[in-house]
C-alpha cells in the first residue's frame, strides 16, 4: 500500500506505521540501511518509485532524454553565439557596436528565466496560439517519421528559446572579457603587422586563445543542467528530469528525489572531468605542465 | 590588490542606474504602507477588477490590490535579497580566512565540505527543504545563507592564502601577532573587494530564490512576494490579466536583478586589473 505526503497524517494508523517501518527497514541502523543501498545501488537498483510504481531507474532514464535535449541544444546555441557576439564585441571595445550588445544581453540576462519563460508563453502559446503550452509531444497522436520530429522541434522551441537567451549573456560576457585581454597580447601585434586579414587575427589568433574560460564555464552549467532547466521545464511542463524533481517534491517520492541527486552528481563530475581534459587538447601549455 | 570601488562605481553608467533603482526600492520598501491604503493581503469582493483610479493595478483572483502587493514584494526581495547575501558572506569570509591560515587538517575537512556542496546544486536542496518547511522570510534567509557561502568560502580562501605569503604579513607574524589579528588587521582589509562582489553576485542570487520558490508556490503563503504575485497570475494566463498582474512583479524583479548585476558587472571590471579603464557602458 502506498502513502505519501500530507495523506500521511490522515491514513496513518499504527498498524501501518509498524508496517512500513518493517517493510523499508527503517528499525534497522542507519549504517545497516546505506550499506543496504549501495549493495543495491551496485547491483545497479536505484530503488522503487512508490508515486509512479515502476523502478526509479526506468523513471529517470525515460526522462533525461528530453532534459539532454533541451539543455544540450540550448547551450550549443547559446554558447556558440554567446562566443561570436563576445569576439565581436570585444574587438572593438567602446565601439557604439560594443556598447549595445553589452548593454543589450545583461539586460536579457537580468531576466529570471522563469519570468522569460512566462511571456513567450503567454504571448506566443496563449495569445498567438502559434505554439503549444505544455509537454514535448502531442499526447496520443500516433506520429512517426518526420511528423514526430516537426512535432518535437514545435514543442521544444518556447521553452529552448527561454533557456538560450538566458545563457547567451554569461559566455557573451565572458568572451569578451577574455577578448579584452587576449588582444593585448604581443602576437595579436604580429598577427596585425604580417598583414593577416583582421578576420583572421580575430577568430583564429585572437578568438581561439578567448576560449578556454568559456568551455570550462560551458563544462560547468552542462553538468548543472538539470538543476539549471528547473524553472524553465516547470512553465513549460516540459517532462524532463527537472520537472520529474518538482512533481517527485509536491508527492513526497523520495526514491526518485534520490535517484534524481544521483544523476545530478554524476553529472557535475563527469561533466568537470570532461572539462579538464578539453583543457590540454584546446591549450597545449597545460600538457607540458605535467 | 587596493582599488577604491567608490570610484569605480561613479564613472560607470550601469553601476549608477543600478545604484538608483535600489536606493527607489529601498524607497518603496520603506515607507510601502504610506504609498498605498489598501493591505496586501486583505480581500474583498471585487476581485479580477482592471486597473482603475482606485487600484492602480486592478485587483486578483480574491479581490486583493495588486498594486499594493507589488509595494510589499519589493519589501521582502530586498530584506531577503540583503540579509540572506550578508548572512552567506560572513560565513564565506569566516570560514575562508580561517582555512586558509589555520590550515591542517581542519582546512582539508572544510574544503572537503564545501566540494560536496558544490557538487550537488543548492537549488535542489532549497526546493527539497522549502518544499518540506513551506518557510517563513526568517528561515528562508537563513536557508539561502546556509547553501550560499561555499562557493564564496573557495575564492576567499585561495585569495587569502595568497595574501598570506606576501612581506607583511610574514613580518606582523614574526613579530608575534595571532592568526586572528592577522585575519582582522591584515588579510580582511585587502579582500574587501572580493567580499563586496561576493555580497553582490549573493543578493543577486538571493532575490532570484526567493522569487523562485515563491514562484513554485513552496514558501509561507502569508508572506507578499514578486513570485507569488507570478505564481497565482499563471493560473489565470486565458484571462487578459496577466497584463497588470504578471507583468508588474516580473519587470519589478527583472529591474532588481538588473540593478545588482550592473553594480556587480562594474566591480568585476574594477577588480580585474586587464579589463580597466574601459569604456564603460
Amino acid at each position: 500500500m502506498a502513502i505519501y505526503g500530507n495523506e500521511a497524517l490522515i491514513a496513518m494508523t499504527p498498524e501501518l506505521k509498524a508496517h512500513l517501518i518493517e517493510r523499508l527497514a527503517l528499525d534497522q541502523p542507519l549504517w545497516r540501511q546505506f550499506g543496504a543501498y549501495l549493495l543495491a545501488l551496485v547491483q545497479g537498483d536505484v530503488g522503487y518509485s512508490y508515486y509512479y510504481k515502476a523502478p526509479v531507474s526506468s523513471i529517470v532514464l525515460g526522462r533525461l532524454p528530453w532534459t539532454l535535449l533541451l539543455v544540450g541544444t540550448a547551450l550549443i546555441i547559446s554558447t556558440l553565439s554567446g562566443i561570436v557576439l563576445g569576439i565581436e564585441s570585444g574587438w572593438r571595445r567602446g565601439s557604439r557596436r560594443d556598447k549595445s550588445l553589452l548593454t543589450g544581453l545583461m539586460t536579457i540576462s537580468g531576466f529570471p528565466d522563469f519570468f522569460l519563460g512566462m511571456l513567450l508563453l503567454i504571448g506566443f502559446g496563449v495569445t498567438l496560439g502559434i505554439f503549444p503550452l505544455s509537454g514535448a509531444i502531442t499526447p496520443y497522436s500516433g506520429l512517426s517519421g518526420a511528423a514526430l520530429v516537426l512535432d518535437v522541434l514545435h514543442h521544444l522551441f518556447l521553452p529552448l528559446t527561454a533557456l538560450t537567451l538566458c545563457h547567451i549573456g554569461a559566455s557573451y560576457l565572458l568572451t569578451r572579457n577574455t577578448m579584452v585581454t587576449v588582444l593585448k597580447n604581443p602576437y595579436i601585434l604580429t598577427a596585425k603587422a604580417k598583414g593577416i586579414t583582421d578576420q583572421a587575427v580575430r577568430y583564429q589568433h585572437a578568438g581561439r586563445n578567448a576560449l578556454l574560460p568559456v568551455i570550462t564555464q560551458t563544462g560547468i552549467q552542462l553538468g548543472r543542467m538539470i538543476s539549471g532547466v528547473i524553472f524553465i521545464e516547470i512553465v513549460f511542463a516540459y517532462p524532463g528530469l527537472g520537472y520529474l524533481t518538482y512533481e517527485a517534491l509536491l508527492a513526497r517520492d523520495y526514491p526518485v528525489i534520490q535517484g534524481v541527486l544521483l544523476v545530478v552528481a554524476v553529472f557535475v563530475l563527469i561533466a568537470n572531468f570532461l572539462v579538464d581534459l578539453s583543457y590540454s587538447r584546446l591549450d597545449p601549455r597545460i600538457r607540458y605542465a605535467h | 590588490m587596493h582599488i577604491n570601488p567608490k570610484e569605480e562605481i561613479r564613472h560607470s553608467k550601469f553601476a549608477m542606474f543600478g545604484i538608483s533603482i535600489l536606493l527607489l526600492l529601498l524607497i518603496i520598501a520603506i515607507f510601502g504602507p504610506l504609498l498605498t491604503p489598501y493591505e496586501p493581503l486583505s480581500q474583498t469582493r471585487f476581485a479580477f477588477e482592471p486597473p482603475s483610479f482606485n487600484h492602480w493595478l486592478g485587483t486578483n483572483y480574491v479581490g486583493q490590490d495588486i498594486f499594493s502587493q507589488l509595494i510589499y514584494g519589493a519589501r521582502t526581495s530586498l530584506l531577503v535579497g540583503f540579509s540572506a547575501a550578508l548572512l552567506a558572506i560572513l560565513l564565506s569570509a569566516i570560514i575562508g580566512t580561517s582555512a586558509a591560515l589555520v590550515g591542517g587538517l581542519y582546512d582539508k575537512i572544510v574544503m572537503r565540505i564545501v566540494d560536496a556542496f558544490i557538487v550537488i546544486p543548492a537549488i535542489i536542496i532549497i526546493i527539497l527543504v522549502a518544499a518540506y518547511l513551506k518557510p517563513s522570510i526568517a528561515i528562508l534567509i537563513l536557508l539561502l545563507a546556509l547553501l550560499g557561502w561555499q562557493g564564496g568560502a573557495r575564492t576567499i580562501r585561495a585569495q587569502a592564502l595568497s595574501l598570506k605569503e606576501l612581506g607583511h604579513i610574514s613580518a606582523a607574524r614574526s613579530f608575534g601577532a595571532s592568526n586572528l589579528y592577522l585575519i582582522f588587521r591584515h588579510i580582511l582589509p585587502d579582500l574587501v573587494p572580493i567580499l563586496l562582489m561576493g555580497f553582490i553576485y549573493g543578493v543577486r542570487r538571493a532575490v532570484f530564490m526567493e522569487a523562485g520558490l515563491a514562484f513554485l508556490g513552496i514558501v509561507d503563503p502569508t508572506t507578499v512576494s514578486w513570485g507569488m504575485m507570478m505564481h497565482e497570475a499563471l493560473d489565470f494566463s486565458y484571462l487578459d490579466v496577466w497584463r497588470w498582474w504578471l507583468i508588474p512583479p516580473g519587470v519589478a524583479l527583472s529591474l532588481t536583478i538588473l540593478a545588482v548585476t550592473g553594480i556587480g558587472h562594474t566591480l568585476e571590471g574594477a577588480l580585474d586589473p586587464r579589463l580597466r579603464r574601459e569604456a564603460n557602458a
